[in-house]
């Protein structure tokens, strides 16, 4: 009986575990190797804004494990591993053997190097605990300087704001969202937030986090301090590679990984955010640290693990957040300089729609605008669906050159829809977690 | 299994399928909240309902990250309101544009085909919609592309 062993218990892992078990029913011994009790990134967000109880946060609990038949090693550290003897060796010297290898240990928080940042009530936003820690220390009328304005940042602008935080978020860059949006949609987001009590304070540099009694003080490069009762440092994740340091893992940002999910190492793969792997548009090697390429890398990974040949076609860099009733997301390669590009600004709205294009392949997408509209015109699906399949949409680029706003007839016209149908991801139909039978 | 077929030809455009849908979804009429949408070509003079193929892939099931979105005995994608949290990564993941968000509830919605007695289907005059067994494949699609190939274009006399 095949032995695959899982370093990870977040999304990507999860999923490979379901795979494998919607795969093989039982039939392969499968060891999860994670140090905490998996639970979904995903909804901290919505812990935080105290939408959901803690228990709606754990996907993967002890007894779902058990039930799919996993040897679970939970609160146990992977060390190193030792490739030529196919072995995984435990921080305490326990050592596992394994037919198949499945990397996913994910990304950590990167606090930004500044004096004080290790301080009391300086909390990073990533783990569970950090939600605990930054939940137990907000609520009406807390100061809270958010360091950084990038999407982790921007998931819980909601949940602070919504329990009256008076918040101020400062970003190194000159603008917000930087590897999100562009400057106009960064633009009127920031008016947006403005108007809504936010402060916003962009290309500031803060030179120090200190204590003034039980509160903290900020000092900027430029500008005037800033008096909080508690800072989040979203200043960005990286991915935890250092372990495999030595095990011969050909390594850039990520974890090298082809269109497998497979390492140079015949058997051992590499899925999600530390992995970096074929990009869906561009074909390049990127590490994508999103929720949706865990998800896939960690079921084609795992489809090949038993032993199916399944090649992934890439993934999409998409992101979407709401931010106080705006809705803002991006598709593909939303900031390529060689892009053809179509955009229009309704100020008065406000909404803002940008458009890629390389010949008549739509490449990148930007859409922003209030929620309730982006919901009425639902463009969004529609926008991923032409810039993942890249379908000719060459005869309605002049109408979308004139009204960017306008994609519904453009995305029915070209036929995307029925070049999907036939395809999935795992040459078969997905089928829920809930539904997969073990035979014992 | 059954699905919605669709024949584009037969739509008159009375957005029926929309009222329907929409009174059956949320319990208003409000054609911003069917999860069916009926789209206007040639200066609105032909019309072509859509709505979610119910794929083999099941983008949205597989992105959900807690697991609210499951398979209906009717064979449809359907989400649980009481597990889903709103994060819209499904309307994202799905390629087809048929995930949509209630901005009243805060929960992403779909087409759950009625429980298997799809109202859009029901109150078709024209049997434009049907419920049936059929491939699932790209009802409107051709249509769709005939029309933006015509003369006048797609979007004559439309705003």
């Amino acid at each position: 009986m095949a032995r695959h062993v899982i370093v990870g218990g977040g999304t990507a892992g999860w999923n490979a575990i379901t795979t494998l078990r919607e795969l093989d029913q039982g039939d392969s011994e499968i060891v999860l190797v994670a140090d905490e009790t998996p639970y979904s990134r995903m909804v901290l967000p919505y812990y935080l804004a105290r939408d959901i109880a803690e228990s709606h946060v754990y996907i993967a609990s002890p007894p779902k494990l058990a039930a799919l038949n996993v040897d679970a090693r939970l609160g146990a550290r992977a060390e190193r591993i030792d490739a030529s003897a196919n072995k995984l060796v435990l921080k305490g010297g326990d050592e596992v053997e394994y037919d198949n290898l499945l990397i996913a240990t994910g990304s950590s928080p990167v606090k930004a190097p500044v004096p004080g940042a290790d301080g009391e009530n300086v909390h990073s936003f990533w783990t569970f605990p950090q939600a605990r820690a930054v939940a137990s220390g907000v609520g009406e009328g807390a100061r809270v300087a958010m360091i950084g304005a990038g999407f982790i940042a921007f998931t819980i602008l909601n949940a602070l704001v919504n329990q009256g935080v008076k918040l101020t978020v400062v970003e190194l860059e000159s603008r917000i969202l930087p590897r999100m949006i562009d400057d106009t949609g960064a633009g009127i987001v920031q008016d947006w937030l403005n108007e809504r009590g936010v402060e916003v304070r962009t290309s500031t540099q803060v030179t120090s986090i200190e204590d003034k009694g039980d509160a903290k003080l900020l000092k900027f490069q430029e500008g005037p301090d800033l008096e909080v009762d508690l800072v989040i440092m979203a200043t960005g994740i990286k991915p935890n590679i250092d372990w495999v340091a030595g095990s011969g893992l050909e390594t850039n940002q990520g974890i090298l990984v082809d269109e497998h999910c497979r390492t140079n190492v015949e058997n051992i793969y590499a899925a999600g955010d530390i992995a970096e792997g074929p990009d869906a548009v561009t074909g390049e090697k990127v590490v994508h640290a999103i929720e949706p390429t865990a998800m896939q890398h960690g079921r084609v990974a795992a489809a090949n693990m038993a032993g199916q040949e399944v090649a992934y076609k890439g993934s999409l860099l998409m992101n979407i957040v709401d931010v106080l009733d705006m809705e803002i997301a991006s598709f593909g390669a939303w900031d390529d300089p060689d892009a053809e590009v179509f955009e229009a600004v309704r100020a008065e709205r406000p909404a803002y729609r940008k458009l890629l294009f390389h010949g008549g392949r739509l490449t990148g997408a930007i859409i922003l605008g209030k929620t309730r509209e982006i919901w009425t015109t639902n463009d969004v699906g529609m926008l991923k669906g032409l810039v993942y399949t890249g379908v000719d949409i060459s005869e309605w680029k002049e109408h979308l050159r004139e009204n960017p706003f306008d994609v519904k007839r453009a995305f029915l016209a070209s036929g995307a829809a029925g070049g999907l149908l036939p395809e999935t991801v795992l040459g078969r139909p997905s089928i829920s977690a809930h539904e997969i039978a073990i035979s014992s | 299994m059954k699905i919605l077929k669709i024949i584009p030809e037969k739509c008159t455009g009375c957005m029926r399928c929309e009222l329907a849908c929409s009174y059956e979804q949320t319990g208003t009429f409000q054609p911003s909240k069917a999860v069916i949408r009926v789209s206007a070509f040639e200066g609105h003079t032909s019309y072509a309902p859509y709505t979610c193929p119910q794929c083999d892939e099941a983008w949205c099931l597989t992105a959900c990250p807690v697991e609210a979105i499951g398979i209906s005995p009717a064979g449809a994608k359907d989400v649980a309101d009481d597990i889903c949290v709103g994060c819209k990564l499904c309307t994202i993941a799905c390629p087809y544009g048929t995930m949509f968000y209630d901005i009243d509830t805060h929960k992403a919605f779909k087409c759950d085909l009625c429980g298997g007695n799809p109202a859009c289907a029901s109150v078709c005059p024209t049997d434009a919609i049907v419920f049936e067994e059929a491939d699932k494949t790209d009802w409107v699609g051709p249509f769709a592309a005939e029309r933006a190939k015509s003369p006048a274009g797609p979007l004559a006399g439309v705003l």
